[in-house]
Parts: C-alpha cells; sequence; structure tokens
C-alpha cells in the first residue's frame, strides 16, 4: 500500500516545458495531446507577466491529473474504466474498457488535464517513442497522466520529474514518512489545486 | 365536435378544427420523408464515427455539446406526455379528454430520441454492452441508464394496459397502479438526469441541490407544451377531436408550470448572485455574457407563454400553439445555458498552450478561446441531430399510422 505524490517546487520552476516534453515522448502522446501542461499564472499570453512594468508577477504552475485522494472522475464513470490503484493511489485509465462518454471531463474540476482522441491518434514521426510497455493510444477514448505507472511498475520515477532541469520535481510515497515528499510537504509550505472542490489532489506545489 | 362554452373566439376556431380524414397520402409522404432523414443521420453517424469526433465542435475543454444538450431536452419533453396521462388517474380526477394514449406515445418517442442522443454522442458504441457488464453503480451516468431504460419499458407497458383496459379486458385497479408507478419513475427520471450535472461540484453553474427539482418542473413545462401542440394539431387533421375545455385545461396547467419554472431560475441567480463571489461570474454570463441571447429568449418567451395561458380572451388554438412552441424553444434555450454554461468558466483560466485538442478556436489565448461561446456545433453535429430527430418522428407517425391512439369512451 502506498499513496504516491508529487511536489513542485514552484520556486525552481523556470517554465523551460522540459517536463511536458518528457512525458510526450515517454508516452508516446499523439499530436495535440498534453498529458503535462505549463500554465503561466500572469498576463493573458504564455509566458507574460501581469500587471505594468516594475509592478509585474508571474510564476509558473504545472498542471497533470491530480491523482485525487478523492477523485471526482472515478465514481462518475458508468463502466469503471478510470479507477484508482489500491496499490499506489494513482488514477488510472482502462482504455480498452472506455465508452468515450467523457463524463469523466465533465466531472474533474481541474481544466484540461483529461484528454480526449477525437479522431485517430497521429504522430509526428513515423516509429513509436519512450517506454515500449504502455498501453497504445486509442482514438474516441479518455486519456490523461498516469503518474508513468509503467515506470512505477519497474521501480522508476515517472519521466517529467527524472528530466526536469530545474530538479523542481519530488515524488514519492505520502504514506511513507521518511520519503522525499512526505518530508518537503512537512517542511515547506505549499498549495494545492482548487482545494475547496475537496478533491484532495496528491500534488503539492511548495511556495 | 362538442360545445365550446369558451366564448366566442375559441368556439370559432375549434369549430373549424376536424377537417378532412387523418392519415391518407399526406401521412404516408411524412413517414418517408421522416425515414429518409433518418437514414441521412445514420450515414452522417458513420462519417463521424470514421473520420473522428474531431469533425464535432467539441473539444477537451468542452467535452459535451448538442447531443447532451439535446438528451437533457428529451428527457424533459418526455415527461409531460407521462405525467398529464398518469397523474389525473392516480389522483381519480377526470383527465383531459382522452388524449392519455396520444400523450404516452409522445413519451415513448421522445424517451427513444433521449437514448438516441446518449448512443451518438459516445466515443465508442460498440463497447455499450460494458454498461450492463462492468455497470458502476456510483456513476450519476449508470443511474439514467436504467432509470431511463425503465421509464421506457414502463411507458411502454403503460400504453399496452390502457389499450388492453380500453378493449375491456384488464381491470382499472390493475391500470391505476401501472400508472402510478409510471408517474414516479418520470419524476425519478429527470431528477436522475439532473444528478449527472449536479453532483458535479466542478462546474459552478451546474452544483446545485436545485437541479433536480427544476429538471422536473422544466420537464412539466415543455411535455406539457409539447402535448398541447400535438393534440391540437390532430384535433386539426381530424385524428381525434377534443373539446375546447380540455385545451384551456391544459394550457392553465402549463402557465402554472412555467410560473414554476421562472420562480426556480429566480431562486438560482439570487443565490449565485448574493455572496458577490464565484457566482458573480454565472449571473453576468446569463444576463448579459456570452449566453444572453438564449437566457432571454427563455425568459421572454416564457413570460409570453404566461400570458397567453393565464389570460381568457387569448387562449384560442393558435395562440396557444404558440406560446406552446415559445415554452418548448425556451426549456431548450435553458438546456444550451446549462450544457455550454457548465463549460464557458474554467476553474483554471491561467495562460497556456492551446491545441486542436484543448478548444475548437485554439488560434490565440486560452481568454480568446472564452470570449465568445467556447461551443458551437459543427453542420456535422446538426446533421446527426437532424437523424435523430428523423427517428423520433418516424416513430411518432408509425404509431398514429398502425396503433389505436384515439380517445375512445373508456379513454382518459
Amino acid at each position: 500500500m502506498a499513496r504516491y505524490a508529487m511536489a513542485i517546487d514552484t520556486k525552481r520552476c523556470v517554465g523551460c516545458n522540459a517536463c511536458s516534453m518528457a512525458c510526450k515522448m515517454t508516452n508516446n502522446l499523439p499530436d495535440g495531446t498534453w498529458w503535462t501542461r505549463v500554465l503561466t499564472e500572469g498576463g493573458d499570453e504564455v509566458d507574460t507577466p501581469a500587471g505594468i512594468f516594475p509592478e509585474v508577477s508571474m510564476r509558473y504552475v504545472t498542471v497533470s491529473c491530480q491523482h485525487c485522494d478523492n477523485p471526482a472522475c472515478v465514481k462518475v464513470c458508468p463502466v469503471g474504466a478510470t479507477y484508482k490503484d489500491p496499490e499506489t493511489g494513482v488514477v488510472r485509465q482502462d482504455y480498452d474498457k472506455c465508452i468515450g462518454c467523457r463524463m469523466c471531463m465533465a466531472a474533474c474540476p481541474y481544466t484540461g488535464v483529461r484528454s480526449f482522441n477525437w479522431e485517430e491518434p497521429g504522430y509526428s514521426i513515423d516509429h513509436a517513442v519512450g517506454d515500449a510497455d504502455i498501453a497504445a493510444h486509442q482514438k474516441h477514448v479518455v486519456e490523461k497522466c498516469t503518474f508513468c505507472y509503467q515506470r512505477l511498475a519497474r521501480g522508476e520515477t515517472p519521466a517529467c520529474m527524472d528530466l526536469c532541469p530545474a530538479r523542481a520535481r519530488h515524488f514519492g510515497d505520502l504514506d511513507d514518512p521518511d520519503s522525499e515528499v512526505s518530508q518537503l510537504v512537512g517542511e515547506r509550505s505549499y498549495e494545492q489545486l482548487l482545494t475547496s472542490e475537496g478533491t484532495k489532489p496528491s500534488v503539492y506545489y511548495l511556495v | 365536435m362538442s360545445e365550446n362554452k369558451q366564448g366566442s373566439a375559441c368556439a370559432a376556431v375549434s369549430g373549424a378544427a376536424p377537417t378532412g380524414r387523418f392519415g391518407g397520402r399526406g401521412l404516408n409522404v411524412a413517414i418517408v420523408v421522416a425515414a429518409a432523414v433518418t437514414v441521412a443521420g445514420l450515414a452522417l453517424w458513420g462519417v463521424q464515427l470514421s473520420g473522428g469526433m474531431a469533425q464535432t465542435g467539441m473539444r477537451n475543454l468542452d467535452s459535451w455539446g448538442l447531443y447532451i444538450t439535446m438528451f437533457m431536452f428529451l428527457v424533459g419533453l418526455s415527461a409531460g406526455g407521462l405525467i398529464i396521462s398518469s397523474a389525473p388517474r392516480v389522483l381519480g380526477l377526470s383527465g383531459f379528454g382522452g388524449i392519455s394514449k396520444v400523450a404516452v406515445w409522445t413519451s415513448v418517442c421522445c424517451t427513444v430520441l433521449a437514448i438516441g442522443f446518449v448512443v451518438v454522442d459516445l466515443g465508442q458504441p460498440l463497447r455499450l454492452w460494458e454498461l450492463f457488464a462492468y455497470s458502476n453503480l456510483s456513476s450519476p451516468l449508470m443511474w439514467d441508464i436504467v432509470v431511463l431504460g425503465t421509464y421506457l419499458v414502463l411507458s411502454v407497458v403503460y400504453l399496452w394496459a390502457m389499450l388492453r383496459y380500453e378493449g375491456g379486458k384488464g381491470s382499472e385497479r390493475g391500470l391505476r397502479a401501472v400508472s402510478a408507478v409510471a408517474l414516479v419513475c418520470a419524476v425519478l427520471v429527470h431528477s436522475v438526469t439532473a444528478w449527472i450535472f449536479g453532483l458535479q461540484q466542478g462546474r459552478e453553474m451546474w452544483h446545485t441541490a436545485l437541479l433536480a427539482p427544476w429538471f422536473v418542473s422544466s420537464a412539466l413545462v415543455c411535455g406539457v407544451a409539447l402535448v398541447l401542440v400535438v393534440v391540437i394539431a390532430l384535433r386539426r387533421t381530424g385524428y381525434l377531436q377534443l373539446d375546447q375545455r380540455h385545451i384551456v385545461q391544459m394550457a392553465k396547467l402549463l402557465g402554472v408550470f412555467v410560473c414554476v419554472d421562472l420562480y426556480f431560475f429566480g431562486c438560482d441567480l439570487l443565490t449565485e448572485a448574493f455572496p458577490q463571489s464565484d457566482g458573480v461570474e454565472v449571473v453576468s454570463m446569463l444576463v448579459t455574457g456570452q449566453l444572453a441571447p438564449f437566457f432571454w429568449v427563455e425568459i421572454v418567451g416564457c413570460a409570453i407563454c404566461v400570458v397567453v395561458c393565464f389570460t381568457p380572451r387569448l387562449r384560442t388554438s393558435p395562440l396557444i400553439v404558440t406560446a406552446s412552441i415559445l415554452a418548448i424553444v425556451g426549456i431548450f434555450c435553458k438546456r444550451v445555458q446549462l450544457l455550454v454554461g457548465g463549460f464557458q468558466l474554467p476553474n483554471l483560466d491561467q495562460a497556456v498552450v492551446l491545441t486542436s485538442s484543448t478548444v475548437t478556436n485554439a488560434g490565440g489565448t486560452l481568454a480568446d478561446a472564452y470570449q465568445g461561446l467556447v461551443y458551437w456545433p459543427t453542420a456535422l453535429e446538426f446533421g446527426v441531430a437532424l437523424g435523430v430527430i428523423g427517428l423520433g418522428a418516424l416513430l411518432l407517425l408509425l404509431g398514429l399510422k398502425y396503433l389505436p391512439l384515439q380517445p375512445t369512451e373508456r379513454s382518459h
């Protein structure tokens, strides 16, 4: 039993999008699909600050599935295609089971973390990239971040954290008090996204 | 034609009502047209499935669209017929001049349509069987499938029980029992449909306890309005005869239901706006924002409908039909507001890179994508929707042609 979580240090994040790319390559994501996205907390445009110089502010928030402890998506799926893995606490998606009703997308409060393949998955590269043991992407089903479940199964950590050049991401088991994540969440002050929704997300933003 | 006591204007209209014989060539042509539209719709659905749902206006940030709007709307439409025919029977009242069977048949057709709209919305319709194999009973969508299926079967059983009773078989007690169960199921089906939306805490516009009773009231509005349009049209074509008194009764009832529905809307707007917090966005989006056209068509249409229904001088058949259509259009606008409004207010609105899967208008910033309506259907969606409606029209017309739905002496 474990409850995997991620702590993202917003003070270290430089908004380089390497996590998005790492995720995209590792999981062989189809064109137009991004499981991890970098949000700019600032102006209307990406990478722009709010305010007028010199009174400006900007911060990056990298957002993917929050792997909630109380997920809104799991209970609404009519066929149980999205489910919480009892061993790891990871919210998973079974492509073979998904009927494409998109109820989970309506239920999830975290805008844009769930992604539907609106057409036959297309790829810019002729051959598949990334891990060999990922499930093949399918047309007309919902998918999202899996915390790189295939890597967890091998005892590795998610690709986004491995490849973060700023070392802003930390991953581990919240149920283990000695894990890096538990330590950081205990020591540092943090924010979580949309706590008022009661979903108890497993992603912590260290501030 | 029975004597009319509602004033000269009504008498003149209803006196001219039953013209000619129902059926014949016109009906056959209509059936062929409806069948052709259905087949065209099926072909377009094939295009949607083979070419991908990227051909619709739906995207990750607005993941439901016209189909689910129509689903909500038709579940509502299906209510009226059943409630109008079963409620008086359950309560032992006199009813509305034997229109029960026609009313229930419209209910059956609308329920089939509602199910049809869910099916065309699915990405993987061939996996529908999983709903029965892997049912997740905590999902409001699963509840809806169970209740909607039950409702459809019950409506058909109710219709069959009525036909049997009118044929001199079966007891009135038995029929009354069936109608009571059907009535409860009708209320349940609207509540459950509301819960698909109302239980989602992540969508500001949907998450309210009022949604279920409100769905029931909206269903009563457009359901009764539909029955009024259908029976007045059928009376005009000579399919059935109906005393104007019953039409007036139903029109008054429609007026009451519209008032209840508007009252709920008022309660909801006040509750959203009063804390001057997130809900203000919902109210301004409806009243002056992107959804204002739909909001005002609903409010003005419903207001006119109430005036017609409550002013004796205005209760002529053409005006009642107009009022009914305004009410139906109004409730459709309500459905659009609910569905699009749920997606129009993102919880995470920070700037982010958009792709063609995120929103249809992915050229600008996220704020640009929400400037207008975040969702608008494509021609393909309108085509598929028309096809589904064609199926409903086909069913309705086939029922009128082959089922003995005309009122008899034992009708309710």
